[in-house]
């Protein structure tokens, strides 16, 4: 059934005003041309404020989106006029002088629309934040302001990286990428849908609500792709998907109720999304019905068995541990192996992973990453090794370069402040 | 109860720069006020205006456009309410959510009743 904007009790559907945006600059965009992306993010923008204008005084109309369709139609019929004896839509009109004239702004259109400004955000020649920038800014209608608040940084920042994200964008064409190449560009796209998800999902009790809507938006992208008829192979849309359920699931359960922030042994389970797992559980199982195992895969069981366990104790750690040698050999990354070394105290022993950790740090650059020292300090602390525990946290705040995570780090360590008086008496 | 008219004015447009998420968010909470605000009886209209109109004068014999206005306020709106006194009509007007995110003004003028005739 084909949403009119509204819920069951005539509300506005949660951030429809937000996801409509991202539809209709995708389907401007493709009748103007994509050099012309600016404008089409305005003609949405001042389509927008109209409804806004309007429904404020009068209440929403029955049919939201029709109304609003409508209204941007018509705004970006007029910019069509406007540029009338303009020569770059002399050419561009010559291609479309049928749809142009109408404006059609079905469902598939705007579906292939959305995919098409997708893929084109991701493109391989654009630098990574720009990407994510690109995406939340056009695609998902996130404001600068809120860009940059979900991201713990500031306005200028987000703009420098939407400008050269611009700037790039002028040489990428707007259009489906060839069969030869989706795969591979589905990697980046997935890879982008990602890294955003995990920018929402960081551990902190700030901003919380702008940076769990971004974990959404990244659900609702993957989705998108995940319904696309274009895309033939999508275990690995699957995996990705499955895996940010299982995540999403246990989003605000990290935070206490007096914001602190709490690990996974300390979490109150009953307060994970028992349907957030049981999309996440939906997916895993599209996946396994398949026959490549992707790192979202692995990541996807890993963070699914976190998800269905009892308790911390009871959490089936061996299989854990071989999921991550998995995935170690898919990909050998310090980081990878960081995390393994969490698992591995659960299974050897925390003196063990305490081992395998220090031959870690002097075989790779790991130990210039502020998170190892942070796993070290909190494993010395379980062996009551308070000195040691003092020092690693003292250089995981050294290495941590936002004052979120230095924060946090002080307090871990001033928490260790009677034990380590009680040792010297 | 009596019957007051609320000119809402504003210099351009204050929800111009809201991000999409803030303009729902702005129509939950003034739809919400409003409603309330009918649903007791006190509304009895509220409309939006244009922003752009004209303006006529009558000068010397005949009707002439303009003058227009050399500030950039105007007024975008107006709510047609039933109150008490003055004093409640202000502490209705106050509770305006809009007034939470931009350079609004408010006039609060009674309608003049003539005893006997209105």
């Amino acid at each position: 059934m084909k949403s009119t904007g509204l819920n069951k009790t005539g509300e506005l559907t949660a951030h429809f005003f937000r996801n409509e945006y991202g539809k209709l600059v995708a389907v401007i965009t493709r009748y103007l041309g994509s050099e012309h992306v600016e404008t089409a993010e305005d003609i949405v923008q001042d389509a927008l404020l109209q409804a806004t204008k309007h429904w404020d005084l009068h209440g929403i109309p029955d049919q939201p989106k029709a109304w609003l369709y409508t209204t941007a139609r018509n705004l970006a019929l007029n910019a069509l006029k406007r540029r009338k004896h303009h020569r770059t839509y002399a050419l561009h009109q010559a291609n479309n002088t049928s749809t142009a004239e109408q404006l059609p702004f079905s469902e598939e259109l705007i579906e292939d629309s959305q995919l098409k400004m997708m893929f084109w955000c991701c493109h391989d020649s654009i630098p990574e934040p720009s990407r994510i920038a690109l995406i939340l800014k056009i695609l998902s209608g996130f404001s600068i302001t809120e860009i940059a608040s979900a991201f713990f940084s500031n306005k200028e920042t987000i703009n420098k990286r939407l400008v050269r994200g611009r700037k790039q964008l002028r040489n990428v064409e707007f259009d489906s990428p060839h069969e030869q190449h989706l795969n591979q560009r589905l990697q980046t796209v997935l890879k982008t849908i990602y890294l955003l998800f995990n920018e929402g999902y960081l551990p902190s009790s700030e901003n919380q609500i702008i940076r769990f809507d971004l974990c959404l938006e990244a659900i609702r992208l993957a989705q998108l792709l995940s319904d696309s008829e274009l895309i033939t192979k999508k275990a690995d849309i699957h995996a990705l998907l499955a895996l940010m359920y299982f995540n999403v699931a246990r989003f605000k359960s990290r935070t206490s109720e007096t914001g602190e922030l709490m690990d996974l042994k300390e979490q109150d389970r009953s307060k994970w999304d028992a349907e957030l797992i049981q999309y996440g559980i939906q997916f895993l199982d599209l996946v396994v019905q398949g026959d490549t195992l992707s790192s979202y895969a692995l990541l996807a069981t890993i963070s699914g068995h976190h998800c269905i366990a009892k308790s911390y104790e009871k959490t089936d750690w061996t299989t854990i541990l071989s999921l991550y040698d998995q995935l170690l050999l898919l990909e050998k990354s310090p980081i990878v192996q960081l995390n393994r070394c969490v698992v591995l105290a659960e299974v050897a022993g925390t003196p063990t992973a305490i081992e395998e950790l220090t031959k870690l740090g002097a075989q790779t650059d790991i130990n210039r990453y502020y998170l190892y020292h942070f796993t070290l300090a909190e494993l010395y602390k379980r062996e009551q090794q308070w000195s040691a525990s003092k020092l690693a946290y003292e250089e995981a705040r050294n290495l941590s370069k936002n004052p979120r995570d230095q924060e946090i780090l002080k307090k871990k360590k001033q928490a260790l402040v009677p034990y380590l008086s009680s040792q010297l008496s | 109860m009596k019957e007051f008219l609320l000119l809402i004015r504003s210099e351009e447009s204050p929800k111009a720069n809201l991000s999409p998420e803030q303009m729902q968010q702005h129509i939950e909470k003034v739809g919400g006020y409003l409603k309330r605000l009918s649903e007791e009886g006190r509304m009895k209209s509220a409309q939006p205006l244009e922003m752009a109109g004209t303006m006529l004068s009558y000068k010397n014999g005949q009707i002439v456009d303009g003058p227009y206005n050399e500030t950039k306020e105007i007024i975008s709106g107006y709510y047609h309410l039933l109150a008490n006194d003055l004093e409640e009509a202000i502490a209705i007007a106050k509770k305006d959510p809009r007034f939470e995110e931009g350079i609004w003004r408010m006039e609060i003028r009674p309608i003049k009743h003539v005893e006997g005739i209105n």
